[in-house]
C-alpha cells in the first residue's frame, strides 16, 4: 500500500477480541493490529507504516470485483465476497473473544476462504512486522509457521497442508467445498497455544452464537435497531475485557485533516467516554456492561483521586508521553504519527460531570452505589465544588491557553446536581450537602450571567466570547434548563445553524480555532447530539431525517470514525470511534423517549436542507 | 539427611526458583510459564491451571529438593558452591530431557503424534525450551543457580 494513496477509511472492517482489533481493508488485507493489547505496538501496521510495517492479506489473486461485504447478521463475523472467474471467492474471518476456561490463544484470528462455483485462485500474504522500527521477526517451521520477537510470539496455522512463509505471497487454488482456513494465534510472555485449523471454524461458530444472544438481548422498540445494534457490538469490541477500560479508538493518527499534523493517539480510556457509554448502554438494559465501566473507572482513578485524569491507559497506568515514531509516513501521507497523548495532563472540568451522571444513571435505575464508589464520587464533587471558578482545556482538549469553557461549567453544575441526586439516597454530612448546594447555585449564576448572549439568545463557547460550541447540544440531557427553555432553544438553533458544515453536519467550534495549522472536518457526535438535541426539545420529526441522513454517512459496515469531511463524506480521524457510536445510540435513545412521551412541538426553524420535506 | 531444613528451605527454594522465572517472563525474556505448563496438565482452564500449576511446580520442587538435601549428606558437606553445581545438572536435565518429554504425557500439548481430532494444544517447548523464547535456557540457568546456591546455603549436611 502507498501510503499517498491510501485506501479509504470507510474500506475497512472491525474485527476484535475485547482485548485487540484489526482492521481489514476491502482487498482482504489486515493492515491494522496491535499486540497484545490495543495500546501495544503493531504487528501489522501497514495502514500509518506504508509496507515496511506489515500486513496480513487473504483474498482474490488478481485484481477481482467485490460483490459484498458485511457483518454477518449481529455478530463480530466480516465477509467478503468477490466475483471470481466462473463463481466466487469469500472471505469470512473473525477474532475470538472472551473464552474463558478454555486452553486458547488469548488473541486468536481465524480467517477462511472460500470457493463457490468454481476453483478460486487466492493470494496470501503473511508480513509481520514489530513496533516502531518494523522489526522483522524470528521465524521457525514446525506444524505452524512461528514468528517471534523476544517476549511476543505469532503462529500461522493453515489447512490442508498449506505453508505461507513470512514476507512472501503464497497463491492457493481453493476448490469448492474445501474451504481453506488459517489460524493466527499471538502470545506474549506466555507459551503459543496452536489451534488445529482443520477444527477452528467451531470457534468461529461459537463465538457467533455468544453475540447473537447478547445482542437477543437489546430491546425491541429501539428505533433503527441495526444500526443500534452495530453501535453497540462496535462499543463492546472497543472494550478491553480484563479491565472493562473502553478504548476510545483502536487506531493512532489517523488525520482529521489529510496531510495534516491533527493527528493523534485515540488508544486510551477516556472517563468521558466510558461514561457516555454507561448512559448507552443502561438505555439499552445492559446493565453489566454500565457496572463493569464503572468499575474500571473506579480502578483507574485510585491513584490519582480526587483529580480525574482526562485520559488512562487500559489498566488505569499514566499515558505515555506524546512522542512521534520516526520514519512513519503516516496514512494519507500525514504525518507526524504519534504514540502518547498529550492531553493526560490537562485540566478538563467537564469528565467530573459525566462521570457523575454516570453514577446517577446507575442509581436511578435502582442499584446503589457501594461505599467505596460513593466515597470517590464524593471526592470528585469536591473537587468541582472547590475548582470550578478555574478555567480549564475543555471538551475539545484545545492545546493552547486553558479559558472558561462554558460547557465545562455546565458540566461542573451537572457534576454538582447529580452528586445531590444520589445524595438523597447515600450517605453525606449536611456541611458538604450545604457546600455542594451552594457551589451548584453559584456556577448557575456565573454561566447565565457570563456564558450566554442575549442579544443572540444563545449560551456561548467561552465567557467574553461570541463564538459558540457544539458541545451545548448536551444541555437538554442536563436539566440545567428546562426542555421548553427559550434559551435552550435559542441555543439548539444558534448552534445548529451557526456552526452547520452542510446538512446534516457539524462543526464542533468555529472552523480553525484551534491554534493548529490546517482544517479539520465535522464532528460526527455532535451531528448525533443535535439529533438528540431536537427530539428531546419536541422536534423528533426534524431530529428523525438528520438521524438517517447522518446514518446514510456511515461506512459500507455501518461504522463511523469522530469526523467526516462534508463535500466528500470521506471518514476522517481514528476508526471506528467509541464517542460517535455512543452519541448514535443516545440519540437512538432520544428518538424512542420523544415517541413514547410525545415531546411538544416547537416552531424553532428547521435544519432541513432547502426544499427538503420535513416527515410527517 | 537434614529433614527440617528440606521441609522448609525446598519451599523456600522453589518459590524462588519460581519468583526468578516469573520475573524473566514478565521482562519479556521467556515466554515459558511454568505454572501454566504444569497446570494445564489437569486443567484446559488457563486461570485454574496456573494456581495448580504453582503448587505442582512447590512440589516437584521439594523432591528435586530430596535429591540435593541426599547429595550434600552423602558428601558430607553442604556449600552454596557445590548447591550451584548441582543446580546447573537439574536445569541441564531439566531442559534436554524433561521438557522435551513433557508433550509425551502433557495432554494439552502439541505433539507430532496429534490427528486432526486435535483443538488448541500448548506449543511444545522444544529443546532447551528454545521455542518458549531464544533466552529461555539463559533464563532456566539463572534461576536454577538460584534454588541449587540457596539449598547449598541453607541445607546441612547431617
Amino acid at each position: 500500500m502507498d501510503a499517498m494513496h491510501s485506501p479509504a477509511l470507510a474500506d475497512y472492517g472491525l474485527l476484535g477480541d475485547t482485548r485487540t482489533a484489526a482492521l481489514v481493508s476491502a482487498d482482504g488485507g489486515i493492515d491494522w493490529l496491535c499486540a497484545p493489547t490495543f495500546d501495544g505496538d503493531p504487528v501489522f501496521g501497514a495502514l500509518l507504516g506504508g509496507p515496511d510495517a506489515g500486513t496480513f492479506r487473504a483474498g482474490p489473486a488478481r485484481a477481482s470485483k467485490q460483490i459484498v461485504r458485511r457483518y454477518r447478521p449481529h455478530t463480530a463475523t466480516l465477509e467478503t465476497v468477490w466475483a471470481t472467474d466462473g463463481g466466487t471467492l469469500t472471505l469470512t474471518e473473525a477474532m475470538v473473544a472472551e473464552v474463558s476456561g478454555r486452553l486458547l490463544p488469548t488473541t486468536l484470528l481465524i480467517r477462511r476462504l472460500e470457493a463457490d462455483g468454481a476453483p478460486a485462485e487466492a493470494a496470501v500474504e503473511l508480513n509481520p512486522r514489530f513496533g516502531e522500527r518494523h522489526l522483522r521477526p524470528r521465524v521457525r517451521q514446525d506444524r505452524h509457521v512461528v514468528c517471534e520477537w523476544g517476549a511476543l510470539a505469532m503462529s500461522l496455522g493453515v489447512s490442508g497442508g498449506v505453508r505461507v512463509l513470512p514476507g512472501t505471497t503464497t497463491t492457493i487454488t481453493v476448490e469448492p467445498g474445501r474451504p481453506v482456513v488459517m489460524v493466527l494465534a499471538l502470545a506474549y510472555t506466555e507459551p503459543l497455544v496452536w489451534v488445529d485449523p482443520e477444527t477452528a471454524w467451531d470457534l468461529v461458530e461459537a463465538d457467533e452464537a455468544r453475540w447473537r444472544e447478547w445482542a437477543s438481548g437489546i430491546s425491541e422498540d429501539v428505533p433503527f435497531r441495526e444500526a443500534v445494534l452495530r453501535s453497540l457490538l462496535t462499543l463492546k469490541l472497543l472494550t478491553y475485557s480484563p479491565s472493562g477500560a473502553p478504548v476510545a479508538a483502536p487506531t493512532t493518527s489517523l488525520p482529521e485533516d489529510p496531510g495534516g499534523i491533527r493527528n493523534w493517539d485515540y488508544r486510551y480510556a477516556w472517563p468521558r467516554d466510558a461514561s457516555i457509554g454507561i448512559a448507552a448502554f443502561l438505555g439499552l438494559g445492559k446493565d453489566g456492561e454500565a457496572v463493569n465501566f464503572l468499575n474500571w473507572l473506579l480502578h483507574a482513578s485510585r491513584l490519582q483521586r480526587p483529580r480525574l485524569p482526562a485520559l488512562l491507559t487500559l489498566t488505569g497506568g499514566h499515558v505515555p508521553r506524546e512522542r512521534t515514531l520516526e520514519g512513519w509516513p503516516g496514512y494519507a501521507g500525514s504525518a507526524p504519527v504519534r504514540v502518547g497523548n498529550g492531553a493526560a495532563h490537562q485540566h478538563q472540568l467537564d469528565g467530573y460531570g459525566w462521570v457523575l451522571d454516570a453514577a446517577w444513571n446507575l442509581v436511578r435505575q435502582g442499584r446503589r452505589l457501594n461505599s467505596e464508589t460513593w466515597r470517590a464520587m464524593r471526592s470528585f464533587t469536591d473537587l468541582v465544588a472547590r475548582r470550578w471558578p478555574e478555567p480549564d482545556a475543555g471538551i475539545w482538549e484545545i492545546r493552547a491557553d486553558a479559558a472558561h469553557h462554558v460547557h465545562s461549567k455546565i458540566m461542573g453544575w451537572l457534576a454538582l446536581d447529580r452528586a445531590l441526586r444520589v445524595a438523597r439516597s447515600h450517605r453525606i454530612s449536611t456541611r458538604r450537602r450545604r457546600r455542594w448546594e451552594s457551589a451548584r447555585e453559584a456556577i448557575a449564576a456565573d454561566i447565565r450571567t457570563q456564558g450566554f448572549d442575549a442579544a443572540k439568545n444563545t449560551y456561548t463557547r467561552s465567557y467574553g466570547s461570541g463564538d459558540l460550541d457544539s458541545a451545548l447540544l448536551i444541555l437538554p440531557v442536563t436539566g440545567f434548563e428546562a426542555p421548553d427553555s427559550d434559551r435552550l432553544r435559542g441555543t439548539v438553533d444558534a448552534v445548529g445553524s451557526e456552526l452547520s458544515a452542510g446538512y446534516p453536519f457539524l462543526y464542533r467550534y468555529p472552523p480553525g480555532q484551534d491554534g493548529l495549522p490546517g482544517n479539520e472536518g465535522a464532528f460526527l457526535p455532535c451531528s448525533f447530539w443535535l439529533a438528540q438535541a431536537l427530539a428531546l426539545t419536541g422536534r423528533a420529526a426534524e431530529a428523525t431525517e438528520m438521524f438517517e441522513a447522518l446514518l446514510a454517512h456511515a461506512s459500507p459496515l455501518g461504522l463511523f470514525s469522530e469526523e467526516i469531511e462534508p463535500a466528500s463524506g470521506a471518514l476522517l480521524g481514528n476508526y471506528p470511534q467509541a464517542l460517535t457510536h455512543a452519541a448514535l445510540v443516545q440519540a437512538a435513545l432520544a428518538l424512542r423517549e420523544a415517541a413514547k412521551e410525545k415531546l411538544p412541538g416547537s416552531p424553532a426553524k428547521s435544519f432541513l436542507p432547502r426544499g427538503h420535506s420535513k416527515a410527517s | 539427611m537434614d529433614w527440617q531444613g528440606w521441609a522448609l528451605f525446598g519451599l523456600l527454594a522453589t518459590t524462588a526458583l519460581t519468583a526468578v522465572m516469573i520475573a524473566f517472563q514478565m521482562a519479556g525474556w521467556t515466554r515459558l510459564d511454568l505454572p501454566l505448563v504444569l497446570g494445564s496438565l489437569v486443567t484446559p482452564d488457563p486461570d485454574k491451571a496456573r494456581i495448580a500449576g504453582f503448587f505442582i511446580h512447590l512440589a516437584a520442587g521439594q523432591v528435586f529438593a530430596l535429591g540435593y538435601a541426599a547429595v550434600f549428606a552423602l558428601l558430607g558437606r553442604a556449600t552454596w558452591w557445590i548447591g550451584a553445581l548441582l543446580g546447573l545438572l537439574h536445569v541441564a536435565v531439566a531442559l534436554t530431557v524433561i521438557l522435551p518429554l513433557l508433550p509425551g504425557i502433557h495432554p494439552r500439548m502439541a505433539s507430532t503424534r496429534a490427528g486432526p481430532a486435535s483443538r488448541a494444544a500448548l506449543e511444545p517447548p522444544g529443546l532447551l525450551g528454545l521455542n518458549y523464547g531464544i533466552q529461555t535456557p539463559a533464563v532456566a540457568v539463572a534461576a536454577h543457580l538460584v534454588y541449587g546456591s540457596l539449598l547449598g546455603l541453607l541445607l546441612t549436611a547431617g
